[in-house]
């Protein structure tokens, strides 16, 4: 084997490698380093801005009508439930396509989004059963369960938007809107709440998916 | 360093791949070895051949974690590599732009 022309490989060739061919290699394995080893964020926004906007909504034309409220139909509740586990599915396959094979600090962070967003579910979920147990009414504890996805969601996008390296401008941005949807919607009533969370919160994050790109090239 | 002042151990087609890969992995990560296999199109024996002569030049670090088939051996960028590799694109950039200036036809690859 000649290592220094890599002529049994085809690829490794360096007879006659000038700079213009040199800056053409850079170019191209940047381009698909980035391309493969890049977590494709707009797919996972995709997928999780149709489960809320399909899951809320759903829950939303369950409600809708009712006078006093006493939430959504079992089957509504099911559905919402296997979108996700059908988004988290999809959105693991998403991230190990790219993630395969890389370990080090990207992972330990993965890792860390993970677990906070199930902490923070979890901590929130405990949290309404403890108002119900304290006699709030259905629709305090309504109000309280429709915030908890986004408003969980919302602090550790904005969180983790920040590391040494960069800020993360696009993260920041949809968490503080995860966030203000959360807070605002809940002034609406349990009834309402559904559709601004549908509408505001999967709109949002269908939104991001479109610009992200963008956004982050800027 | 040669006369054009391009680092010959990058300077050759796969090695500048291998670390060109390497560098768009965000500091502190690592690729398995059969990853980087994938993304850089070598033979394992060839691949093996190049990164010990990164290696040598202190431009990457691999380390071989567990045993048996959960065996698993990483590469990493080290910063001296990141430095070399910065250094080496730069000089590239400059030999493209003076070759443009000398012939005014010719259009530099920017990155």
């Amino acid at each position: 084997m000649n290592e220094e022309s890599g002529l049994d490989t085809g690829a490794g060739g360096t007879a006659g490698m000038d700079a213009r061919n040199a800056m053409v290699i850079v170019r191209d394995a940047q381009q698909r380093a980035q391309r493969e080893l890049r977590v494709r964020r707009p797919v996972l926004f995709l997928i999780w801005g149709l489960v809320v906007l399909v899951g809320y909504g759903a829950m939303w034309l369950s409600v809708r009508g009712q006078r006093p409220y006493h939430g959504p139909a079992w089957e509504t509740l099911l559905l919402a439930f296997l979108l996700f586990l059908a988004a988290a599915g999809a959105s693991a396959n998403v991230v190990d396509w790219a993630a395969s094979g890389v370990g080090g600090r990207s992972e330990w962070r993965r890792g860390i989004f993970v677990l906070s967003l199930a902490a923070g579910f979890a901590a929130l979920e405990i949290e309404k059963q403890a108002l119900w147990h304290a006699g709030a009414s259905r629709p305090v504890v309504a109000l309280f369960g429709q915030a908890i996805p986004l408003l969980a969601a919302g602090l550790v996008f904005v969180v983790s938007s920040a590391s040494p390296a960069r800020l993360d401008w696009p993260r920041l941005a949809l968490g503080l809107w995860l966030l203000a949807v959360a807070a605002s919607g809940a002034w609406t009533g349990p009834v309402a709440n559904l559709a601004v969370c549908a509408l505001a919160g999967g709109g949002g994050i269908l939104l991001m998916a479109a610009i992200e790109p963008r956004l982050r090239r800027a | 360093m040669k006369d054009n002042g391009l680092d010959p151990v990058i300077h050759v087609p796969a090695r500048l791949r291998i670390m060109v890969t390497l560098a768009a992995l965000p500091d502190g990560d690592d690729v398995s070895f059969t990853r980087l296999q994938d993304l850089i199109e070598l033979t394992p024996g060839n691949l093996i051949t190049h990164l010990r002569k990164l290696q040598d030049a202190g431009y990457v670090r691999t380390e071989r974690n567990g045993s048996g088939v959960t065996a698993r051996t990483s590469v990493t960028l080290t910063s001296a590599g990141r430095v070399a590799l910065e250094y080496y694109t730069t000089v590239l950039r400059q030999l493209l732009d003076s070759a443009a200036q000398r012939w005014p036809g010719m259009r530099p690859n920017r990155l």
